[in-house]
């Protein structure tokens, strides 16, 4: 009887360590994050409330910052996905077909993955330069006048974005070089022999053929672009000129770090909206996807 | 349509010869079959005929065009691969259109097409299916009709029915016959299984290492062999092979330390092969050559012996009437057809 207990437990017996591990790092700071979103007046250093209810929401979703910081956040999203899902693919596709060189060139465009991302950042500052920098001398060279790229609330969202685009595309293109080569060469084959052409072959088949990996590509960078924050650093030492760039991870880390006395209930009610947004957004995704493999 | 090749040579590198001063010429509406074991150049010789790979040397003409260096979508070809090749993310139908769309053939005729060739093979009642949702065999019909939707004249099947299992095999060979027919088309079947290809073929082009061996239909190529490789490469059970020497101008077999009977005008002491079909020896209790019955098994009104000669086994079908118990000893005689005499150096063919 004994043993038949045992053998019953024994899984969950391997298993507690990760629990724990998760109930202690994952769960409980969910939780509680939950709970402090719901406390009104919530004083950290004394744990005193005034009661449960849903008031953070009301006051963030009132505060002009978090507004201005979702509506930064979404454009944000909104420019950097496509256009660094649009240039991966199409990168990612060039250098599959080089056959030569191929080690080369996969260490180089992971180049920027294992440098340090706010050091590239500083020389990207340097680039986004008003006199100095480099892209706007290339820019001259076509006529265009200089744009002050970090020192204007015009232009300053450009480079950020420029900046994003770049920082994720290597371990998109990465990913999607992997997809590539899971794809078996006999459909090339077999669509060359009837004549198609380099774009149908792209369209028609690697495409649909890439589309899982894409859409693991859109999952993984949608979460990482809305939770955009570090991005900020390098370029502007914080969010862009007068907070034009405050962006919603930002006000979070506003609410409870900036601010004295910091609003713990607020920074938490901020953060579940945008694992609400995030949510919406995957599951909007998943359902995309469902249609286009059927 | 006609195919000639002619002294087609392919060169991977330097030690490497696919396929090797290789001429024939298949004729028209005819399905002819390249068989050879694993390795010897049949995909290579296929691919070459589809304009994947470019001959090293030689000349492809199909009637009488060169298409030697021509670009595979301007050659007019069908081709069946042993994995399919179907689009997974297309429906039988779209995969059906697919070649039909790259040559912009407009919408309804297309679709038109696609359900006429699906009817052909069988497979109209599965048009809205995906490749993954359709068994082996129905996979690989939509192969063929999509080989077949866009008119080629010829149609190029690399081991199409490797991937099935042995029953389906035999149903789909039957099947490709038969589409075959009813399309009159060329087509050139690529397979190392003798039986597939006895089964299907009106020729064969049996190949070894590079080299055409003989091109014939399948029934000469059984009966009246052009080599040793040939003989042993054809045929089920295996031919008998015994090691002999002619002596005063009669196979003397050394396995078995015994005269055959089998007459034939060589010099003294040339070593030979004697071989023999199962079905060309015949029970005969005074012929020289003696041996061991080992096992018997019935099959309808023959029974298929092994017989022990010498140091070797050997297999003969004798009438089932006859009683035969293991360890008796037998003389075996030899018929008119199906005994074969080849040179032990050079595999060359004597009698
Ligand atoms: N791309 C290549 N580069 C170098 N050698 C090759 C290449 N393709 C084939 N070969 C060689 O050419 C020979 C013939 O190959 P091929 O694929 O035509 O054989 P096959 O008769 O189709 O065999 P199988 O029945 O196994 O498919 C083999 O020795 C093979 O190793
Ligand atoms: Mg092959």
């Amino acid at each position: 009887m004994k043993s038949r207990f045992f053998e019953k437990v024994k899984p969950f017996l391997y298993l507690a360590p990760f629990i724990v591990g998760v109930t202690i790092f994952t769960l409980y700071p969910i939780v509680n994050v939950v709970k402090m979103s719901l406390m009104e007046n919530y004083k950290y250093l004394t744990g005193d409330f005034t009661g449960y209810g849903f008031g953070n929401f009301k006051t963030v979703i009132e505060d002009q910052y978090f507004r201005q910081a979702m509506g930064n956040t979404l454009k944000y999203v909104a420019v950097v996905i496509p256009i660094s899902t649009c240039l991966a693919v199409v990168i990612a596709t060039l250098l599959n077909s080089i056959k030569k060189f191929q080690a080369l060139l996969q260490t180089a465009y992971f180049l920027p993955m294992v440098t340090s991302v706010t050091a590239v950042g500083l020389a990207w500052r340097f680039m986004f330069n008003y006199k100095q920098g480099v892209i706007n001398y290339v820019l001259s060279l076509f006529g265009v006048p200089a744009i002050d790229w970090l020192g204007a609330t015009a232009s300053n969202f450009s480079a950020l974005c420029v900046y994003g685009i770049w920082a994720i595309l290597p371990f998109t293109i990465i990913l999607l070089v992997s997809g590539l080569q899971n794809i078996d060469p006999m459909y090339y084959t077999a669509a060359k022999v009837d004549g198609a052409k380099p774009l149908r072959i792209f369209f028609r088949i690697t495409i649909p053929l890439l589309a899982p990996t894409i859409f693991l590509v859109l999952t993984v960078n949608c979460i990482s672009c809305f939770k955009v924050y570090n991005e900020l650093f390098p370029l502007f030492a914080g969010p862009g000129i007068a907070y034009n760039l405050f962006t919603v991870v930002y006000y979070i880390y506003y609410e409870f770090r900036v601010l004295t006395p910091a609003k713990y209930g607020l920074a938490a009610a901020a953060a579940l909206m945008l694992f609400g947004v995030i949510f919406v957004v995957n599951m909007l995704k998943s359902f995309v996807e469902k249609k286009l493999s059927n | 349509m006609r195919v000639r090749l002619e002294n087609i040579t392919k060169q991977f590198n330097k030690d490497t010869k696919a396929v090797n001063n290789f001429s024939a010429v298949i004729e028209s509406g005819e399905l002819v079959t390249l068989l050879g074991p694993s390795g010897c150049g049949k995909s290579t010789m296929l691919n070459m005929l589809s304009g994947i790979l470019i001959p090293t040397e030689g000349k492809i003409y199909f009637d009488d065009d060169d298409v030697t260096e021509m670009p595979s979508d301007q050659r007019g070809i069908g081709l069946v691969f042993q994995n399919y090749a179907l689009y997974p993310h297309m429906t039988v139908l779209e995969n059906i259109c697919f070649p039909l769309e790259i040559k912009k053939v407009p919408k309804a005729e297309r679709i038109a097409r696609a359900t006429e060739m699906a009817k052909l093979v069988h497979v109209d009642m599965l048009l809205d299916r995906k490749p993954g949702q359709l068994s082996g065999g129905q996979q690989q019909r939509v192969a063929i009709a999509r080989a077949l939707v866009k008119q080629p004249r010829l149609l190029l099947l690399d081991e199409p029915l490797s991937n099935l299992d042995a029953r389906l095999r035999i149903e789909m060979r039957e099947e490709i016959r038969r589409i075959q027919q009813e399309t009159k088309v060329t087509a050139i079947f690529v397979t190392h299984d003798q039986e597939e290809a006895m089964s299907i073929s009106d020729h064969i082009i049996l190949m070894k290492d590079g080299f055409l061996q003989q091109f014939d239909e399948p029934q000469v190529l059984y009966d009246s062999p052009a080599n040793c490789f040939t003989a042993d490469f054809l045929g089920n059970p295996p031919i008998n092979k015994m090691e002999g020497v002619v002596r005063n101008g009669e196979v003397y077999v050394t396995d078995a330390n015994l005269p055959s009977g089998v007459k034939i005008d060589l010099p003294e002491g040339k070593e030979v092969y004697l071989s023999f079909r199962a079905e060309s020896a015949e029970y005969n209790p005074e012929a020289s050559l003696k041996g061991t019955v080992i096992m018997t098994s019935v099959m309808g009104k023959e029974k298929i012996t092994s017989i022990k000669l010498g140091n070797m086994e050997v297999r003969a079908y004798m009438d089932a009437k006859l009683t035969l118990k293991s360890g008796q000893e037998i003389g075996i005689g030899f018929k008119d057809t199906g005994v074969f005499v080849f040179d032990r150096e050079t595999g060359e063919r004597y009698l």
